[in-house]
């Protein structure tokens, strides 16, 4: 379990900080909504290890993460957009998730593999530039597999697609977080991404956190 | 919130580099100033007054009229469509790597005492127009050829960049096309002007070789050319050390204001504008400023062309000396581009991995030593330094040249390289530090693919200012080491004007190869390596 106390963290000249409490199940889609500039992205990027808290806690399974840089945090990361570097092909997109020194015919079996998860096969040489805005995002969850951290935390990731893309890749976020075990963190303030996808939803107003609604299995 | 990836390596490589380059500047300072300490300036009767004024007028009169020239040349451009205009707008991008000894030679060739113009008037009405190439009038239109289209193609990229939306206001308004100018156009470029002013200012007043060649005597001779005179004819060795002191005083005066005017953006792209043609007057006047900026411009090139192959161009591919110049001139060039290459892209790497701040600052300092230590006072310190290390100067050339060289290109080089590594920095850092890419891997999957174009433009820039310099190779040249701009001159100064010509179209057609293929060659290497 992600359990996440008393998160504090103010900009400067800021004068009521940001405390974050709340918790996320393996397995589970946990969001967070708020009116624009309410705040989820810096918990995003408290999460991450972008932002440096003043005080609290962040632990995944009794495990304390803040200490950790943040490319060594359990965590993955599918923003709105700019998740892909566009000069690169998508297998190469995908293959930055894996170690560098990852043996090639392994790297080529693991890219073809996660491919396929999201349903991408054959895709891997495509310039990243040229895909659409749902496979993009298809890529960028191919990669995540790859790195199979266990927290995915996803910055209004549907924002730009349209209604059907939005619905095969909302479903395909499900799909992975269950099939894997993560510990998803969805922002948004999309009342139907939030409906359609969470397991446990919090409200970020006045710079806290509060439960709404009822937990989902 | 700005998040950079996290590159300690990549800074202190970048800091160690700086200190370095700025140890060394000092060092050759602190030559300079042995040298003047060591010796009785009084004997020296050279007029530092007359020579700064001179300099001055000339680099201001420079100034004044490449901005009025740039600006009607960027106006034209920016509004005309037709075919070729992006070879138009690439002819006036070479200017910032057109040698200068090449277009001077140009200007000879067309108004000189036996140029075309004189030739034509005196078969057509028996009249003869004098020598206008020559003396003050000279130096100002062959700087005005170069600065004016350099200051164009700023100026181009800042109109090109008006937001689209400010346009269909415009549009929409029926703005006439002065009022277009005055209310859309001249607020972009007004924050342009100083800092670019002051470019072409320091440009002009450390001009060598087309002084060097159009001064026409003392009465126009500036502190770069006297520095030269001071060490190569007349050894007086105090006199030269005054004269770069009084040099780099000026420089300095400059760079300090300049800074605080902001930078100059090197690139910024170009918005989709909607197509707006100006009233039919206005396009008649763009149509003739264009014309006449491209006879200006392209006419003294043709002719340097047409003379070097036409003449003299067989006798001189029989000489082995000139093969020996052509291979240092390629050596030196292609070594100075690489090395530049390695500087810059160290210290922009680092400064890419670095917050806002004094650190920051520190890292940009190198990219203005050229501009503090102009290339004659540069070559002067060296020249110092090697015979107070008790090296001889024929022995150190070819490092001392190669060394100088780069630093000359590092502000160019930095002004390339330095913003699109950033961007990817600043733009993609957070995507970096969360897939915890190393810094190679940054490098290798990240920034060498995307910077293959304009490490391409770097490389041919370096090789270009390598390949026409006359600065650093005029006092460490020997009749053993020679470079083909040294060559030329040396032809000109025995009257050899069928081989100088010969040089000149040589050192043009290698130019202009170096600075369209290279960047083409590079970019493709990166993209095959994608």
């Amino acid at each position: 379990m992600l359990r996440v106390e008393n998160l504090t963290f103010a900009h400067p000249g800021q004068a009521t900080p940001y405390v974050f409490s709340f918790v996320a199940d393996s397995g589970e889609i946990t969001a967070i909504s708020g009116v624009s500039g309410s705040g989820k992205s810096t918990l995003l990027d408290l999460l991450a290890g972008f932002l440096e808290p003043t005080g609290g806690t962040v632990a995944l399974d009794g495990r304390d993460l803040l200490p950790l840089p943040p490319e060594a945090r359990p965590v993955s990361l599918l923003l709105q957009s700019e998740s892909l570097f566009d000069h690169l092909s998508a297998a190469r997109n995908i293959a930055l998730g894996l170690p560098s020194r990852t043996e090639k015919a392994q790297t080529l079996q693991r890219v073809a593999d996660a491919l396929a998860e999201v349903g991408l096969e054959g895709l891997g040489d495509q310039q990243a530039a040229t895909l659409s805005g749902g496979q993009k995002q298809r890529v960028a969850l191919a990669r995540t597999l790859l790195r199979a951290r266990p927290i995915l935390l996803l910055d209004e990731p549907f924002s730009a697609l349209d209604d059907e893309t939005r619905s095969v890749i909302r479903d395909l976020v499900r799909t992975l977080t269950t099939r894997h075990g993560w510990h998803t963190i969805l922002v948004s303030h999309h009342a139907d991404d939030v409906e359609a996808l969470a397991n446990r939803r919090y409200v970020l107003e006045s710079r806290r956190l509060s439960p709404s609604g009822e937990t989902k299995k | 919130m700005l998040t950079l990836p996290h590159r300690p390596l990549r800074i202190a490589a970048a800091i160690t580099l700086a200190a370095a380059i700025a140890a060394l500047i000092a060092l050759v300072l602190w030559a300079i100033l042995a040298a003047a300490t060591g010796s009785g300036s009084s004997a020296s009767r050279i007029d530092i007054p007359h020579l700064l004024r001179m300099t001055s007028i000339q680099a201001g009169l420079t100034t004044v009229l490449s901005l009025a020239v740039g600006t009607a040349l960027a106006w034209s451009l920016n509004r005309l469509r037709f075919p070729g205009r992006d070879l138009v707008v690439g002819l006036f991008a070479s200017a910032i790597v057109t040698p200068g000894m090449v277009v001077a030679f140009g200007l000879l060739s067309i108004w000189g005492r036996n140029g075309w113009i004189n030739q034509l008037s005196e078969a057509l009405f028996g009249v003869s127009i004098g020598n206008p190439a020559f003396g003050l009038s000279g130096i100002l239109f062959a700087h005005v050829i170069l600065d004016g289209a350099f200051a164009a193609r700023i100026l181009l990229a800042r109109l090109d960049a008006i937001p689209a939306a400010r346009l269909k206001t415009g549009q929409s308004l029926g703005l006439t096309a002065w009022q277009r100018f005055a209310i859309i156009d001249w607020p972009t470029l007004r924050g342009t002007m100083p800092g670019l002013a002051a470019i072409i200012f320091l440009l002009a007043f450390t001009s060598f070789p087309i002084v060097l060649l159009l001064g026409g005597g003392p009465a126009n001779q500036t502190l770069e050319v006297a520095i030269y005179a001071a060490v190569r004819q007349d050894f007086d060795l105090a006199g030269a050390v005054r004269l770069a002191a009084t040099q780099i005083a000026v420089c300095s005066a400059v760079i300090l204001a300049a800074s605080a005017m902001g930078p100059i953006p090197t690139s910024l792209g170009t918005s989709a504008a909607p197509r707006w043609r100006d009233a039919a007057p206005a396009r008649l006047l763009q149509a003739l400023v264009l014309a006449l900026c491209i006879l200006g411009f392209a006419l003294p090139l043709l002719s340097v062309l047409f003379d070097g192959l036409a003449s003299g161009l067989g006798s001189l591919l029989a000489r082995p000396a000139f093969w020996w110049a052509a291979a240092s001139s390629l050596l030196i060039g292609a070594a100075s581009a690489i090395l530049t290459l390695v500087l810059a892209m160290l210290l922009a790497m680092g400064r890419g991995a670095t917050a806002d701040g004094p650190l920051r600052t520190l890292l940009g300092m190198p990219a203005y030593a050229y501009l503090a230590v102009p290339a004659i006072v540069l070559s002067l310190g060296f020249f110092l330094l090697v015979r107070q290390l008790g090296i001889a100067p024929a022995t150190a050339a070819p490092f001392v040249v190669i060394l100088a060289n780069s630093l000359l290109a590092l502000p160019f080089a930095m002004a390339t390289l330095g913003p699109p590594l950033e961007a990817i920095a600043r733009s993609r850092g957070k995507l970096i530090r969360s897939l915890g890419l190393s810094g190679w891997r940054q490098f290798a999957a990240v920034e060498c693919p995307l910077l293959g174009r304009d490490i391409g433009v770097m490389l041919a820039l370096a090789f270009c200012f390598s390949l026409g310099d006359l600065g650093v190779i005029a006092l460490f040249g020997t009749q053993d080491f020679q470079t083909l701009p040294l060559m030329m001159f040396r032809a000109l100064g025995s009257y050899r004007s069928n081989d100088a010509s010969a040089i000149a179209a040589i050192l043009l057609i290698g130019t202009i190869i170096a600075f369209v293929g290279l960047p083409r060659l590079v970019e493709r290497i990166a993209n095959a390596a994608r």
